[in-house]
């Protein structure tokens, strides 16, 4: 390697730990050297499984087997001293665990009649302001937002209106949490829609199609007024749009970048920098991303109304894992550079990338 | 001979894929073509190996497509993640490393975090904004006509209304609470993203402070990095609400910059630098400010001080000499001056080097000893530095040699007029100062205000112009010298702290001034300067004379134990350091050093060394430091306790070893417990039964650390056998925990009502017996339960293990649970009142209220009631008593008003008194009042009215009185 590669910042594969099941999501622990992979076994049903990182493996501490597979699961809005993982599974029911008392929900809930693709949380581990709530997607169509406080019904659903056909939605995100009030929600279907709620008002806020179905969307950071969006999608494109102004009409500026030859499963902005991302795609890649803002972010339009502009991502590094899809990936909040990622292949490795604090 | 035919030969047609004509594919033609799409397609047509394979060929288009567009997305190339072999070793070995103590580190704070599940946890969720307006609905549809919004104001459901409390929702108004409920704010919601400028911290653990606080920093860098300044600093602002850091403060201070708020910047300047001297960053910024506000002889001073840290600091060198150049633009006038201040300069380079290198040396060596120093010096307001700097002049002349001749002259000269002065009596002294500073009033004229300021204190007329609001009993002259000499000492100028000491003490003498106690300061501190040149037998004698004057003073003793020890006196040094250790059991040098002496004794004496030692006198308790809430007294009772059990059957000198080895072997085992090695833990605690099989603590440790190995059976025999001697409250805990792994439910639940009879405050039992109960019916309904229940891991147990380490190794950090402290009381003999003095909090919220005033209803404490009473507003009486006012609390109310706040603040008491009959039930309350107890509130309205001030009138008493019944 040149020393010129070297400045850049590199991937390296810490641990490999080949399953037995099917993993759909993993997630770190907040605060610890754990991790959880969720996911489903061969007999159908469901499974968490609890590892600790240990001097360069991966050691199981415990198995916890459900009757449904599970699909998501988020730590978003627990407190960090009690860490309940709340997740969907493919029943479209939604359930906050206690790790370290699985055997009955601290809270649960038939959410959806079908499937929740995507689960999201808020207001907790510090992050974000306000009530600690919970967003699922479901492909029934409807988004729902809940408060563990409140107990069987969602506290904002979002549904289309009787008649239209119901999307399936892939995914879901919080956003602009900055303060007590203000709160949205991004939702992105199947058909390329993305769509914006707003919590505050009640109000679908914006709302644009990417012309493929959306994989996966992050806000950059949850509580922040919202800065940036990131959307991938199915045919490896994703798409950058700059948050902080909103046009009557243009609605948000945006660009879009190709990288993967295949879908575009998962986009995860490194908690530590809100400006780096990473994506991973169907063909067992991964691409490191830096997003540089323009000189001005918002200029004014021929008739005088602010519109924003878009900045530009330059590709970090890239990698290429496995041959199968990665379906997450999910940053460790408290070690930078330090993430863990699962594929279609059964495996799930932890990945170190360095030199991200030197960017 | 040309290449016509040679590229005539080649011409023959086209690729397959993209119709590039074939002579495309040549080293000249990729050389020339700077169409970066062309050669992409050339690139793919390479690749792809359909025209033959061609490697040199691919890479050296590769090249050239670098070269004119290095982002170009056909260089993309799957690449396999970087390994071993991509790195150096040591960086190899550094990503290793790091991980490694990362997830050690993230081990320790897992654990840690386990444990603080508390009822604050529950007060925080309480505090939550409210839920949504519940099941409102939102159509999303492509169609906009269609789109039906919903914004409407819901209604409060009926669940709602039926939890609905008047009296909370009223205060939450009273205090212009932001009922952050989204119902409510769709009126008054406004465009300005508002963000809160603090983070409520109520119920936070350590590190979850920790880490919000460095989220919100990381938040505010990145606003910073596009230039979003005033966003970063409110970022900034919350990190540091949080949780106060030199980084925050520091970035804050960039931002502030770029805002040109100068004079914020410049605060946050002085609080990183009062939290660390010497930051370099916080330097250059105040040097920056100073700039910007024309302040340019502080500007050069920091950016000397910068240089003098990081002499290659290119920028501060540059903006020095931009500073220099302004400042004599400014001031050609006067010559002499800025020649003046040029050596000047230069001077303060020589003595901050000593000042950092000093600073160094006793940070290392006397950690805690010196607090008190750093305290008087970090408060020191900015122009008090700069009369520090004239003085540090003198002190580095010894090594100013390299300077010009003139100014060596200069140096030459000011010294013979000090040693002169030195020699001078203290009646002369002011003289002596006086003509210090004359000389230096000659020399630099126009620097007249800090030398004025120096010439009026040292003659001591008017010693607070010199802005020395150090506060103490001492007289101006001495008070000035002992800063003085506190400044050299931090200098680590030791001998010329010795000679300012000296003065001191000799002035203190003469004006016969009564204050033991500094001067006991004054001989300690220059005990510290003794020691540190190493002249232990004058440091002895000046702790001796310290000691005198105040017995049992903690900083004279180590003093003393540390030259005893370098003069290889070792008995007298293990006295003293015991005699610390007695004082204050935390500090870890004395720890330190007394197992270094034990072993240096054994060599030396043999195994009867302890019969040579002298008699360690025995602390009062009075002097003893009482932070620990009784930790240090419980070890020592703990102690003695131990030493009785073994002096039945051994002789006293066995004991004594045995005792020190159980009570090492039990802290490393309590240490391995706070780690999380329950195994190596339950081996320390094995050893520990073997020395002394009686001690009940270590088989309630033991049990925990079965409940942690899934031991349950063991440790229910360890919590039978605690239980067989005593009722110990966290014994039954533990059992019930036991039990519950044997899922054996119902003994669980009869253990924790135990627990909750004998004390009803523990909330993790509640909570337990709450989880089993649940659990028990579960098993009752399905019969069969899963296996996993064995494997339950309780959060709550470390809550309480954390706690007792604290009492046992008393090195804790968090206060001490009111509940521990009084369980505490049942295992230890020894009175705990005095250690348990009543730490009185503002409280938050009722409950807290309620649990402060439990505490002072049961001891009477009529001194803590009045604490209490002074700390909250009387208006917030009603909130906080809510409906659980009683008679007791009325009597303990009114006694704490008349004994302790009637003096004075007699319109508190009224205030008082106004709102505590407005709080729920007092009324009834008051008509089951004894007849005594009315006559206490008569005497008080009584005295109440004699004190009559402003704040109220007559009248209003007398209609209070009205309502009071009276």
């Amino acid at each position: 390697m040149s020393g010129a590669g070297l400045e850049k910042p590199q991937l390296i594969t810490h641990v490999q730990q080949s399953l037995n099941y099917t993993v759909f999501e993993c997630k770190w622990v907040p605060c610890s050297a754990r991790l959880l992979c969720l996911g489903s076994v061969p007999r159908g049903t469901g499974v968490i499984q609890l590892y600790e990182l240990q001097s360069g493996r991966l050691s199981l501490l415990r198995e916890i087997e459900k009757a449904k597979p599970i699909k998501c699961g988020t730590f978003g809005a627990t407190s960090l001293q009690q860490r309940y993982l709340a997740t969907g599974d493919f029943g479209g029911n939604l359930n906050i665990w206690n790790l370290e008392a699985p055997e009955i929900p601290v809270y649960s809930v038939k959410g959806h009649k079908e499937i929740i693709n995507s689960i999201d949380g808020v207001g907790g581990l510090g992050i974000g302001e306000g009530a600690p709530e919970i967003v699922t997607g479901s492909r029934d169509g409807t988004v729902k937002v809940w408060d563990p406080r409140q107990k069987d019904t969602p506290v904002a659903n979002m549904e289309p209106v009787q008649g239209e056909s119901k999307r399936d939605c892939w995914t879901v995100a919080f956003g602009n949490a900055y303060n007590q009030e203000e709160r949205v929600v991004c939702a992105g279907y199947d058909n390329g829609d993305i769509k914006l709620f707003d919590l505050k008002n009640m109000s679908l806020r914006w709302e644009t199609n990417i012309k493929n179905g959306v994989c996966s969307v992050e806000f950059d950071r949850k509580d922040i007024n919202m800065n940036k969006l990131v959307a991938t999608s199915l045919e490896g494109k994703f798409h950058v749009f700059d948050m902080r102004t909103q046009h009557p009409t243009k609605g948000f500026a945006s660009i879009s970048e190709k990288a993967h030859k295949s879908t575009m499963w998962q986009v995860r902005h490194l908690p530590q920098n809100r400006d780096i991302f990473i994506t991973s795609g169907g063909a067992g890649s991964l691409h490191l991303w830096k997003y540089e803002y323009p000189a001005q972010r918002s200029k004014k339009d021929s008739e005088g109304v602010e519109m924003g502009v878009a900045g530009s991502v330059s590709l970090l590094q890239n990698v290429t894992l496995s041959t199968q899809p990665i379906s997450s990936l999910d940053w460790s909040p408290d070690k930078r550079g330090l993430c863990v990622c699962s594929a279609f292949d059964q495996t799930v490795r932890v990945l170190i990338v360095t030199k991200l604090s030197k960017i | 001979m040309s290449d016509q035919p040679v590229s005539s030969l080649w011409d023959q047609g086209t690729t397959k894929t993209y119709q590039i004509p074939i002579n495309h594919l040549d080293y000249k033609f990729i050389e020339k073509c700077s169409d970066v799409k062309h050669l992409e397609k050339i690139l793919r047509i390479l690749r792809s190996g359909e025209e033959g394979y061609y490697p040199d060929l691919t890479l050296f288009c590769e090249k050239r497509i670098e070269c004119l567009a290095p982002g170009s997305r056909a260089l993309r190339k799957d690449k396999p993640p970087a390994s071993a072999s991509d790195f150096t070793t040591e960086e190899w070995e550094k990503i290793n490393d790091e991980m490694k103590s990362w997830v050690t580190e993230m081990k320790e704070v897992d654990y840690k975090i386990q444990f603080p599940v508390t009822e604050t946890l529950h007060e925080r969720l309480d505090n939550l904004p409210a839920v949504r307006g519940s099941n409102s609905c939102l159509h999303g549809g492509q169609n906009k006509e269609n789109k039906q919004r919903k914004k409407k104001n819901i209604p409060r459901d009926y669940r709602e209304w039926d939890k609905f409390d008047v009296e909370k929702e009223c205060s939450k108004v009273d205090e212009v609470y932001e009922e952050n409920n989204s119902k409510a704010c769709f009126n008054i919601s406004s465009n300005l993203p508002v963000i809160e400028k603090k983070i409520e911290t109520t119920g936070m653990t350590k590190k979850e402070r920790n880490f919000i606080a460095s989220h919100e920093k990381e938040k505010g860098n990145e606003a910073f990095a596009i230039g979003d300044y005033k966003e970063a600093v409110t970022y900034y602002t919350r990190s540091i609400s949080v949780l106060p850091t030199v980084a925050a403060y520091n970035n804050r201070a960039q931002a502030e910059i770029k805002l040109q708020n100068w004079h914020n910047a410049f605060q946050d300047c002085e609080k990183v630098l009062d939290l660390e001297p010497g930051n370099v960053k916080a330097l250059m910024r105040r040097a920056t400010v100073h700039k910007y506000l024309q302040n340019y002889q502080a500007a050069i001073e920091d950016l000397a001080k910068v240089l003098h840290v990081e002499p290659e600091n290119a920028i501060a060198k540059k903006n020095l000499s931009d500073i220099e150049q302004k400042l004599k633009d400014l001031e050609p006038v006067s010559e002499t001056h800025t020649k003046g201040k040029r050596i000047l300069i230069q001077d303060i380079e020589e003595s901050d080097g000593d000042e950092e290198r000093g600073g160094n040396g006793e940070e290392h060596e006397s950690g805690s000893g010196n607090k008190k120093t750093g305290v008087l010096l970090g408060g020191k307001i900015a122009t008090k530095s700069e009369m520090g700097n004239v003085q540090k002049k003198f002190s580095s002349k010894g090594d100013g040699c390299k300077s010009e001749t003139q100014k060596q002259s200069e140096y030459t000269e000011s010294r013979v007029k000090k040693d002169i002065s030195e020699k001078k009596t203290i009646e002369h002294l002011p003289d002596h100062e006086g003509e210090v500073n004359g000389y230096l009033n000659g020399k630099k004229k126009n620097e007249s205000n800090d030398v004025k300021k120096e010439t009026s204190s040292s003659h001591g007329t008017e010693s607070s112009s010199a802005g020395k609001s150090i506060s103490n009993l001492l007289p101006p002259t001495a008070a000035k010298l002992k800063s003085e000499g506190n400044e050299l000492f931090k200098n680590g100028q030791f001998g010329e702290a010795v000679l300012r000491y000296s003065e001191a003490i000799e002035n203190v003498i003469n004006l016969g001034v009564q204050s033991r106690d500094d001067l006991s300061i004054l001989y300690s501190n220059r005990a510290a300067c003794y020691l540190k040149e190493g002249n232990c037998s004058d440091c002895i004698q000046d702790c001796n004379r310290a000691l005198e004057l105040h017995p049992f003073s903690l900083k004279p003793l180590l003093r003393r134990a540390m030259a005893y020890e370098s003069m290889e006196r070792y008995r007298q040094a293990y006295v003293d350091y015991k005699m610390v250790l007695q004082i204050d059991s935390g500090i870890q040098a004395a720890n330190d050093s007394i197992n270094r002496i034990t072993r240096t004794l054994i060599d030396q004496d043999g195994p009867s060394w302890r019969e040579k030692l002298p008699p360690i006198p025995v602390v009062p308790v009075s002097a003893q430091l009482h932070k620990w809430d009784g930790g240090s007294l419980t070890s020592e009772t703990k102690r003695k306790k131990i030493a009785d059990f073994n002096g039945d059957r051994q002789s006293e000198m066995n004991s004594e070893k045995m005792e020190e080895n159980f009570r090492t072997l039990k802290d490393e085992g309590n240490e391995f417990v706070k780690k999380g090695k329950y195994k190596e833990a339950l081996m320390k605690y094995n050893e520990c039964m073997k020395l002394n099989s009686k001690e009940c603590a270590i088989y309630t440790n033991r049990a925990l650390c079965y409940l942690k190995l899934y031991q349950y059976e063991e440790a229910k025999q360890d919590c039978d056998h605690v239980l067989q001697i005593e009722d110990s409250v966290k014994a039954f805990y533990r059992r019930a925990l036991a039990y519950k792994g044997l899922q054996n439910y119902q003994a669980s639940v009869d253990d924790l009502s135990k627990v909750l009879i004998i004390d009803p405050n523990v909330a993790e039992a509640k909570r337990e017996l709450q989880e089993i109960t649940q659990l028990l019916n579960l098993k009752n309904d399905v019969g069969a339960s899963s296996q996993q229940k064995q494997r339950k891991k309780i959060k709550i147990q470390e809550v309480n293990e954390g706690n007792e380490e604290e009492r046992q190794t008393s090195t804790s950090e968090d206060a001490v649970l009111n509940y521990q402290v009084a369980k505490g009381g049942a295992e230890n003999s020894l009175p705990l009142k005095i250690s348990e003095k009543l730490l009185i909090s503002e409280p938050s919220n009722a409950y807290e209220f309620g649990q402060i005033i439990n505490a002072v209803n049961a001891k009477k404490d009529e001194a803590a009631c009045a604490d209490l009473l002074t700390i909250i507003d009387p208006k917030k009486l009603p909130m906080l008593l809510s409906n659980k006012l009683e008679g007791d609390t009325i009597l303990i109310f009114m006694q704490a008003l008349e004994c302790h706040l009637l003096g004075k603040d007699p319109g508190l008491v009224y205030q008082h008194l106004l709102y505590l009959s407005k709080v729920e039930r007092f009324t009834a309350v008051l008509t089951l009042l004894s007849k005594n107890e009315k006559e206490q509130v008569q005497q008080l309205f009584d005295s109440l009215s004699k004190k009559q001030n402003h704040q109220f009138s007559l009248e209003d008493l007398e209609s209070l009185k009205r309502v009071y019944e009276l």
